[in-house]
């Protein structure tokens, strides 16, 4: 990735199109994945309809903004997560380090096809609320959240890739997969301000990709965000997503010389 | 026919013990901890600061109290249900069906180890209520209520075994598990107040395990009797029998089948 020339883009977004589709055609049939994409967001968003009733017609466009994001996250961090770890349960894993195209390309492609595809959950739970339950739904800033959306795909995209790298080269960090999905809709607010919870859990939460785009969404979704408070939000993103890029390059490194030197890739 | 009853004893509890430890053969420490402790603790909190969110810190109780019990479902519906899924990923299902072994000891052996874990994952969302959340249990009979624990735990487990069985019938146990799972956290009450829902999902609440076990834990340690929640915990036994029967006719019917036209592993 280190000498990006016009000749290696266009070869790479040839990798990132085709890897995007072959993802997206092995995902869209696979049930777990319409499980963490379509119904676990859509049931978070009928529990958090009732719950939230009384909080009035405000947080509707939060709740369905919200369960939209437990279902982002918990498809990254199941399907993305998995990105690398899939490959080598199916033995293809020694073949992609060995192709001249680095695999840090294969799995944006990847990754790009997991996160637009899980993309559905805020669809789907609109979709409910609006139709099902008839509720009226307007995005406030529509101009402001399309950016934000198109940032928070880029950003989970990057933060998917160091995922699926620490995953794949330490299998006791993935064991802690099931203890990941819910602290990080609790840290990140997706349903309920940070500021409910205590205040020493704050830095974290700072630390975390997807409460600043959870804040961006739900910010222009509401109308409650300046414009100022929005663009710091998608500054932190694209920063996070840089410092993800740069950490990705010294983990692929690690990976590469795990499959080519010391042969170990395969042996956890 | 003595001799019978304890050939079929034996068969309950090892086939107990065996398919627990084959199913969590892949616990490490750290795993445990994740999926035993993190995962179940997180999910608790998500639910009880939407839910104080919602409606107000006074009610935090309502919330600690029907989570704490819905853990029951994670040994109840995943637990139990792969259990018995297990065999056929595991390609010892042939093998089972071929053995003379009492079927109705192997079926509700597979859920035997999971009440137990289930209770103890109803405890330790309880003691995470009670030193975490400032939970007030000061009424509460703490017999009573492990009785009110116990009873819930067999019939969510016995909702487990029905489960288990239509697990034979489809390649996607997961997906059948995460959504009765996910969908229980609507139909138990243990994030709603069930008069909250239109009266077609009451019924279907009040015909699920969880609801009537969510329901007595939260009176209980209010701190009523156990003569006012008698009738719902006899309910609730019930409904756990029911459950395991159909379950049973169920994984009977699939036995039959698959030996006759041949298509043990074919779904």
């Amino acid at each position: 990735m280190a000498s990006i020339r016009p000749f290696y883009l266009t070869k790479y977004l040839r990798v990132i199109a085709s890897t995007f589709e072959m993802t997206f055609r092995q995902t869209v049939k696979d049930a777990f994945i319409l499980f963490a994409v379509l119904f676990q967001p859509l049931i978070i968003a009928m529990l958090a309809l009732w719950m939230l009733k009384d909080k009035g017609g405000q947080y509707i466009i939060f709740v369905v903004i919200g369960s939209g994001m437990t279902g982002l996250w918990s498809s990254l961090l199941f399907i993305s997560g998995n990105g690398i770890t899939v490959e080598r349960w199916m033995g293809t894993l020694e073949s992609l380090v060995a192709a001249p195209t680095p695999i840090q390309v294969v799995v944006i492609g990847k990754n790009l096809a997991n996160v637009l595809q899980s993309l559905g959950s805020m669809v789907v739970s609109y979709i409910l609320v609006s139709f099902i339950f008839g509720y009226p739904l307007s995005i406030a800033q529509p101009w402001l959240f399309l950016i934000s959306l198109i940032i928070t795909v880029v950003s989970f995209v990057c933060f998917g890739i160091i995922i699926a790298s620490l995953f794949i080269l330490n299998p006791d960090v993935q064991r802690w997969q099931n203890g990941l999905e819910f602290p990080v809709y609790i840290l990140c607010g997706f349903l309920f301000p940070i500021a409910l919870l205590p205040g020493w859990t704050t830095p974290l939460s700072y630390l975390l990709t997807p409460y600043w785009a959870a804040l961006a969404l739900h910010a222009s979704a509401q109308g409650t965000g300046t414009i100022a408070n929005i663009s710091f939000a998608w500054g932190v993103m694209l920063g996070y997503s840089i410092l993800y890029l740069f950490l990705s390059k010294r983990l692929f490194r690690v990976i590469l010389k795990k499959a080519r030197v010391d042969a170990t890739l395969s042996m956890h | 026919m003595f001799h019978s009853l304890l050939l079929n004893i034996r068969l309950f509890f090892r086939g107990a013990v065996l398919s627990y430890i084959a199913l969590f053969r892949w616990f490490t420490p750290p795993a445990y901890l994740a999926s035993k402790v993190i995962a179940p603790l997180s999910y608790m909190l998500f639910f009880v600061v939407l839910g104080t969110f919602a409606t107000g810190k006074e009610s935090a109780s309502f919330y600690i109290i029907g989570n704490s019990v819905q853990m029951a479902a994670m040994s109840g519906i995943y637990g139990v249900t792969m259990s018995i899924g297990g065999d056929r990923w595991d390609g010892t299902l042939p093998y089972l069906f071929a053995t003379p072994a009492n079927r109705l000891a192997l079926f509700v052996g597979r859920a035997a180890i999971h009440v137990l874990d289930g209770i103890l994952g109803v405890f330790l969302g309880l003691f995470w209520g009670i030193t975490l959340l400032g939970l007030d249990v000061s009424k509460t009979d703490p017999l009573v209520l492990s009785v009110v624990i116990l009873i819930t735990t067999f019939s969510t487990s016995g909702f487990g075994l029905l489960l288990g069985a239509l697990s034979l019938l489809t390649r996607n146990i997961m997906f059948v598990n995460n959504t009765v799972f996910f969908l229980l956290l609507i139909f138990s009450g243990a994030n709603l107040n069930l008069s909250l829902l239109p009266e077609w999902m009451q019924t279907i609440s009040w015909s699920l395990p969880l609801t009537r076990g969510i329901a007595s834990a939260r009176k209980i340690i209010s701190g009523s009797a156990f003569i006012e929640i008698a009738p719902l915990m006899g309910t609730e036994f019930l409904i756990g029998v029911l459950y395991i029967l159909l379950g049973f006719l169920l994984f009977r019917w699939f036995e039959f089948k698959a030996k006759r036209k041949g298509t043990l592993e074919v779904m």
